[in-house]
């Protein structure tokens, strides 16, 4: 098996969903020609022509609502917005149309399109290209998200999420895009959304994360393991909907749970975790869940990143006061 | 009944000098000698500031940084036909304008350097921080306006966008308020024909930007973008018009991204050699030098002497730059509100408690790996 990084692994994603169905166009801006700032979509413009890769004139929010448009219509759109940071323009059509049509129309009208965005920091970007947005998404109903964290699931998750009935957001962590490489099946496979991944297995305390943040989760596994704690690592994959029934059966086995994320900590992921964690699970309890966030504070620019972003030692440091509680 | 035609509209084009420099004089704009040579040195500046900016981001000394290059005229005259007490909006790609205003070089530096503390503006200047979001500024270029008039100011508000930013619903709302309310702004499209990979004519089945006025009832022209004295002239009648309230103007200003997008694009990927050569060939700075040459206004010796200043001024700046201490990471949490609530203090203390153990074990700060961008 070819080795891929997640780049080439969602560009091999893409490339075999519009090969198995000429509905799956995809759509953003500088996705044709010049195949993507990060080059996730690099190649299939001249493979696929400007009928099935479109560029888009600079308009976030057109290029949702067009998708939303042509995924009633009956095409299979997957638009790219170039950075999370642009997001917020295109709320307007996720809330209000993206995340509602299916119920407002009693069904009628459904919407199964994918809005790719990059997501996360620490590689040193200009402002509004480090943040990380899910907790808006993970908030509106109707709408999966999604948060690769292997090239292996990038792969099976693009090709689920654009065959998925609903609209997923896929968002995909730009500080592996390129560092992590693994061997990926050549033939299409799907990694079904909502199943989350357990990354390392261990009975002492539970790291719950998603997309960059589960490998700083595992480096810190390997630290706790040098003291003779085992931590069982969660990859979510899935932040909407959440996969309780692992989170559950990890934290029953463990009693201990740090959630680790780079958003701000204040109504995020982490927050409904841990709620859903103590309102399931209180009992099985021996500390009470931990969140290790990023903070209450507009992402920096990047000469402080690495301190507004967890890192290993942050979740280490977490996972200590929770065992020591 | 027959049809009736009931309304008539045309979009002017303004050039007043040609690539070698000679101005049709019908068409000069009546701009003091010692402006014209101040906007000359200003753009020496920012062209030498630029390639400076870019070798430094090379060396990894600065981050992604955004060049000018070729767009000097946009950037530095549209601010020089302004009062100190009117405010200036500027894109992403605005250190010209900022410059112009007076910006220490060396805010830009740390800027795009990734320190916040570049964003400390002197006090007093009425230039917002610009918005890395394209065309998110520019309905509150019209909020500025609009509050002029509330105030009875005789404030102009100058809005940069770019070719790009004119695809925006942003656009359309900011224009519909300008017209509706007749503010005194002015909408300075620098239309440098590429908005990352998309050239000019297929972000708008538009002949041209500046047409799009006519449907806000606000006036609309097309200059040469590249022409300093056009510049002068169109930007110092619509910021006139706008004094006296009569209202917006949209201006297209015709220019080129003779660089990059930003040092993280590579735009051989994607655009001819041939075509960014045409353009070489229409530098700003080069014909404004030829007709200030003629004028008398310069001689070569003055010139050099400016390259010298601003090689000067830009190697103090990079050392100004370069010698600032470290940024404390208690800083982030700043200003997010008036007065912070208890988490974020809360959080701060957090950080700081951590910073506390790190410096007695003096072990890295971070320990995990950091992606690149792109």
């Amino acid at each position: 098996m070819p080795e891929l990084n997640l780049v080439q692994a969602i560009n091999q994603g893409l490339s075999q969903a519009m090969e198995a169905d000429d509905r799956v166009v995809l759509l953003g801006e500088d996705v044709g020609a010049n195949g993507g700032v990060f080059r996730v979509t690099d190649g299939l413009y001249k493979k696929f022509g400007p009928d099935r890769v479109l560029d888009t004139p600079l308009a976030e929010l057109a290029i949702v609502g067009a998708s939303v448009g042509m995924a009633i219509y009956g095409l299979r759109p997957v638009c790219e917005i170039q950075f999370e940071g642009f997001l917020p323009a295109v709320m307007d059509q996720v809330i209000c149309h993206l995340g509602r049509m299916r119920n407002r129309t009693h069904g009628r009208h459904t919407i199964p399109m994918v809005i790719r965005s990059p997501h996360g920091g620490l590689v040193h970007a200009p402002e509004h290209h480090s943040d990380s947005p899910e907790a808006y998404f993970v908030h509106t109903p109707g709408i999966k998200v999604v948060v690769p964290a292997t090239p292996r699931d990038a792969k099976g998750l693009m090709i689920a999420a654009i065959k998925d009935p609903d609209p997923v957001i896929f968002f995909e962590p730009k500080r592996i895009y390129r560092s992590i490489k693994e061997e990926v099946a050549q033939e299409p496979y799907e990694i079904a959304i909502g199943k989350a991944r357990i990354a390392r297995e261990g009975q002492h305390i539970t790291l719950i994360a998603w997309g960059a943040m589960v490998h700083t989760c595992l480096d810190a596994a390997k630290r706790l393991a040098e003291e003779g704690v085992q931590a069982e690592v969660i990859d979510l994959r899935t932040i909407a909907p959440l996969d309780i029934e692992t989170i559950l059966a990890s934290v029953a086995k463990t009693g201990r749970a740090v959630i680790a994320q780079e958003s701000p900590k204040n109504c995020s992921v982490a927050s409904e975790i841990s709620a859903l964690i103590h309102e399931r699970a209180l009992l099985k309890l021996q500390a009470p869940v931990k969140r290790v966030s990023g903070y209450d504070a507009r992402m920096p620019l990047f000469r402080l990143e690495k301190y507004y972003v967890p890192d290993t030692d942050r979740v280490v440091r977490g996972a200590k006061e929770t065992l020591q509680f | 009944m027959p049809l009736k035609k009931i309304a008539d509209f045309k979009i002017e084009r303004l050039e007043v000098l040609d690539q070698e420099g000679r101005a049709d004089e019908a068409l000069v704009p009546a701009v003091p000698k010692e402006k014209l040579i101040e906007t000359y040195r200003i753009m020496v500046l920012c062209r030498v500031f630029d390639e400076k900016a870019f070798k430094l981001q090379r060396q990894g000394r600065l981050g992604t940084y955004p060049q000018i290059l070729g767009q000097e005229a946009t950037q530095v005259v549209p601010a020089m036909c302004l009062e100190k007490k009117d405010w200036i909006l500027p894109t992403y790609r605005g250190q010209g304008s900022y410059f112009a205003r007076g910006m220490p070089l060396v805010n830009s530096l740390l800027y795009w350097g990734g320190d916040d503390r570049g964003v400390k503006f002197p006090e007093g200047q009425n230039d917002l921080l610009f918005a890395i979001p394209v065309g998110s500024h520019l309905t509150q270029a019209a909020g500025f306006a609009l509050a002029a008039k509330l105030r009875k100011d005789p404030s102009v508000t100058l809005c940069y966008l770019g070719d790009g930013s004119s695809s925006k619903g942003d656009f359309h709302e900011a224009l519909n308020f300008c017209g509706v309310y007749k503010l005194a702004a002015v909408y300075l499209v620098e239309n440098n024909q590429w908005a990352i990979s998309v050239p000019r004519q297929f972000q708008t089945a538009s002949q041209t930007i500046a047409q799009k006025a006519i449907g806000y009832n606000v006036a609309g022209i097309q200059v040469d973008g590249n022409d300093v004295l056009a510049l002068f002239k169109a930007v110092g009648d619509a910021v006139a018009r706008g004094r006296r309230g009569e209202g917006t103007t949209v201006i297209e200003a015709e220019t080129y991204r003779l660089g990059d997008h930003t040092t993280a694009d590579d735009a051989s990927r994607y655009r001819s050699k041939e075509d960014v050569e045409a353009w070489k060939q229409k530098d700003p700075l080069k014909r404004f030098k030829l007709y200030l040459l003629a004028k008398k206004f310069l001689d070569e010796d003055a010139d050099i002497r400016f390259h010298k200043e601003a090689e000067r001024e830009v190697e103090k700046a990079i050392e100004e730059y370069e010698s600032y201490p470290e940024p404390n990471p208690l800083d982030i949490f700043n200003n997010t509100y008036a007065q912070n609530p208890w988490h974020v203090e809360e959080q701060k203390r957090e950080l700081e408690a951590i910073l506390k153990t790190k410096k007695e074990r003096q072990g890295p700060i971070v320990t995990q790996s950091e992606g690149r961008f792109p």
